[in-house]
């Protein structure tokens, strides 16, 4: 064997060396970040249902509807506009446990935008803060509408107005919550948002969804 | 032609590994998501499927890598070749059992309507990628490799 070929064999080895590094590195990143870890949650939380934001937790006798969505999903938006008065009508007239799970398959800014619905959640206002993101959702993913500037002056506009909610939101206090509720999303098979189960079976996306008659009858039965 | 054949490798390397490194970073930095378009395929146990979404964009990353700096190429063009065929074979199976969903190939992923699947369009894809695998795996020299040609055929 000539010098010059060890010498290659070295290079060969020495690069391939360095891309299993970079590749063991960035599968140890991912599962690391991605996976659940004990975070705080805002009081409203409740972890043994999927760390969801829970509404009516203590009726008994009701259904459990457990809607989970993206705020920067158009569709998400447009079942926001078909029955979110209806479910806000459930909530306050006692008819339904509602549990909201705020993933963040669409990016960054789903993941600062679900910190900051937790944040509203901590002054009593989670359900109008999640009116209005879905009301005045960007049409294009990612591009700085739920930044943490866009979300505080959201907020804003919700008489979210106290530097305890600015700081929430800027400081990304329940990022790993978010992350939680991502993890706890796909251990559960969740493929497509919104998803919405009634006592755990799964809506017809096709006929339930955006028909506000269904919709009512497949939640009341 | 025997002439042509090393440029052809360099085209074909900067090719497969610029669409592996390119695929695999587009999908590394989301995991979440990443985990879904492989669970939407209905093909693997919910926790082995999350486990290779994790895995399979640092792994393309790694793939293209070195097919782009010209290592290993013979081993690394067989494997990007095997990648591809398990593409086309999870892609084709989803399209039997008629699942409407997106490959998920570059991000995104997950369930589409039925009138947006692209089940064709993605399968040429992956099938051209893996004849450029095929090819790089009978000739591996070629131009710019950081190996040199000697060692790549061995």
């Amino acid at each position: 064997m000539s010098k010059k070929q060890g010498g290659d064999k070295v290079t060969r080895y020495i690069v391939i060396g360095m891309v299993i590094f970079i590749v063991a590195v960035g599968v140890i990143f991912s599962f690391v970040s991605s996976a659940s870890k004990a975070a705080p949650y805002p009081s409203i939380v409740s972890k043994s249902d999927g760390y969801g934001v829970v509404f009516n937790g203590d009726l008994k006798g009701v259904p459990t509807v457990d809607l989970w969505e993206d705020f920067q999903c158009p569709i998400c938006a447009r079942f926001e506009e078909t029955n979110g008065a209806y479910m806000q009508k459930l909530i306050t007239e006692k008819k339904a446990k509602i549990v909201f799970h705020l993933l963040s398959f669409i990016g960054p800014e789903s993941i600062l935008a679900a910190n900051a619905a937790a944040c509203a959640a901590d002054e009593g206002k989670f359900l109008q803060f999640h009116s209005y993101l879905y009301a005045n959702q960007s049409p294009a993913e990612n591009t700085g509408k739920w930044s943490t500037e866009g979300l505080v002056s959201a907020g804003s506009q919700v008489g979210l107005t106290s530097d305890n909610f600015k700081k929430c939101v800027t400081d990304g206090t329940y990022g790993q919550w978010v992350k939680n509720v991502a993890d706890d999303g796909a251990s559960k098979n969740i493929n497509s948002t919104p998803t919405v189960f009634r006592d755990g079976k799964a809506l017809n996306r096709d006929t339930e969804y955006f028909d506000p008659a269904a919709f009512a009858k497949a939640v009341e039965g | 032609m025997k002439k042509y054949q090393p440029w052809v490798g360099l085209v074909f390397r900067l090719i497969v590994g610029g669409v592996l490194v390119f695929a695999g970073y587009l999908k590394a930095f989301n995991p979440s998501k990443a985990k879904m378009a492989v669970r939407a395929y209905e093909a693997l146990p919910i926790p082995v499927a999350n486990i290779l979404g994790v895995a399979l964009p640092w792994i393309e990353i790694g793939a293209g890598l070195l097919l782009i700096l010209g290592v290993a190429v013979r081993y690394t063009s067989i494997f990007s070749g095997a990648l591809m065929l398990l593409f086309i074979v999870a892609i084709g199976q989803a399209w039997a059992r008629g699942l409407s969903i997106d490959c998920g190939c570059f991000g995104g992923g997950g369930q589409v309507e039925a009138k947006d699947t692209k089940y064709v369009q993605e399968i040429v894809r992956d099938f051209g990628l893996g004849l450029m695998s095929l090819y790089l795996f009978r000739y591996p020299t070629s131009r710019f490799a950081l190996e040199r040609e000697k060692v790549a055929h061995e």
